[in-house]
């Protein structure tokens, strides 16, 4: 998926981020703290960059007990100048949302559609919440791929 | 599937499936699908505005930053007004002044989900639910509903001692 793409790559494109992906590629389940002492970075930056790479979807995380642990992402990517153009010219919801609200509009995006998707909030108060129209909030969700049978 | 020979039954769909079926381009289908059915689909005026009319307003809002996307979701909006407009889908006004319990307790649910208690003024999920039960009152016949949102499913699964209602599991 094109915007899927595109938030990986600028992932990528900070060597530490792309360092706790290839880090979590090999000690799989590691918690936030694990992997700032193993990386050496402080605690405070390894939730940030955990919270944005989980946004753009390089990595997922789960709750065990009372603690969070994470992994990498399942994706691929291949790149070449005509994919590139792809991915940067394909107009979808996902980029619109993005080109407003940021990674940080991201993060809020998914944690509402972690809500949603269990019932405890409806698709209009989510919308509602995130100051969008119901026709971006369902496209979002489309394309985020929450109604993939 | 139901014998072609009955009256039809009442299909509510929520707007979530009616954007998804047309981001798909299947949404004429779909509804020509669920006529050989026997089903009259059926939507509140809430959800035809914003199906049709809050979209446009998106597009117009954002034609001069992004007229691409902007021509898309018009697109979409006149599809689905198209769609209303050959009958496919009928669009229905709740009584107010009968239903206004209804509506009220519906709100009362939704205050209580994790959202901010004003999003539970948006009117589609209370107006849906209304359209349900007011269907049923005048139709006594089991009321069918397809919705995507299972938050708002479960907001109708306290009336159901007022309605026989069944929800749509394949689309």
């Amino acid at each position: 998926m094109a915007e899927k793409t595109v938030s990986i790559l600028k992932a990528l494109g900070n060597p530490n981020k792309a360092k706790i992906i290839a880090h979590l590629a090999k000690h799989k389940g590691e918690t936030a703290e694990d992997v700032g002492k193993h990386l050496g970075y402080p605690l405070p930056t390894v939730y940030k960059y955990l919270r944005e790479l989980e946004a753009a979807r390089a990595v997922e995380s789960e709750a065990k007990g009372n603690t969070r642990v994470y992994f990498a992402g399942d994706f691929k990517l291949e790149v070449s100048p005509e994919k590139l153009m792809e991915a940067f010219e394909a107009k979808t919801m996902t980029n619109l949302y993005i080109g407003r609200f940021g990674d940080k509009g991201m993060t809020r995006f998914n944690e509402v559609a972690t809500k949603v998707k269990a019932g405890r909030m409806t698709f209009r108060q989510a919308a509602a919440t995130l100051g969008i129209t119901y026709y971006e909030f369902v496209s979002l969700l489309d394309e985020a791929g929450a109604f993939d049978a | 599937m139901k014998p072609a020979h009955l009256m039809p039954s009442y299909l509510v769909v929520d707007s979530s499936i009616v954007i998804f079926f047309d981001r798909k381009g299947k949404l004429e289908d779909f509804l020509r699908q669920k006529r050989k059915e026997n089903y009259n689909v059926i939507i509140p005026k809430a959800i035809a505005k914003e199906v049709v009319d809050e979209p446009k307003w998106f597009a117009e809002k954002m034609r001069e930053t992004d007229p691409e996307s902007a021509n898309k979701i018009l697109d979409s909006a006149e599809r689905i007004n198209s769609a209303i407009q050959q009958g496919l889908i009928q669009v229905e006004t709740v009584n107010y002044r009968k239903y206004s319990k209804v509506i009220d307790n519906v709100r009362k649910h939704l205050s209580k989900l994790e959202a901010k208690p004003e999003y539970a003024l948006k009117k589609g999920d209370p107006e849906l639910i209304a359209l349900v039960i007011q269907l049923y009152d005048e139709a006594k016949e089991k009321v069918f509903v397809a919705a995507l949102d299972k938050g708002l499913l479960k907001a109708l699964k306290p009336f159901s001692d007022k309605v026989e209602y069944e929800v749509l599991k394949t689309l």
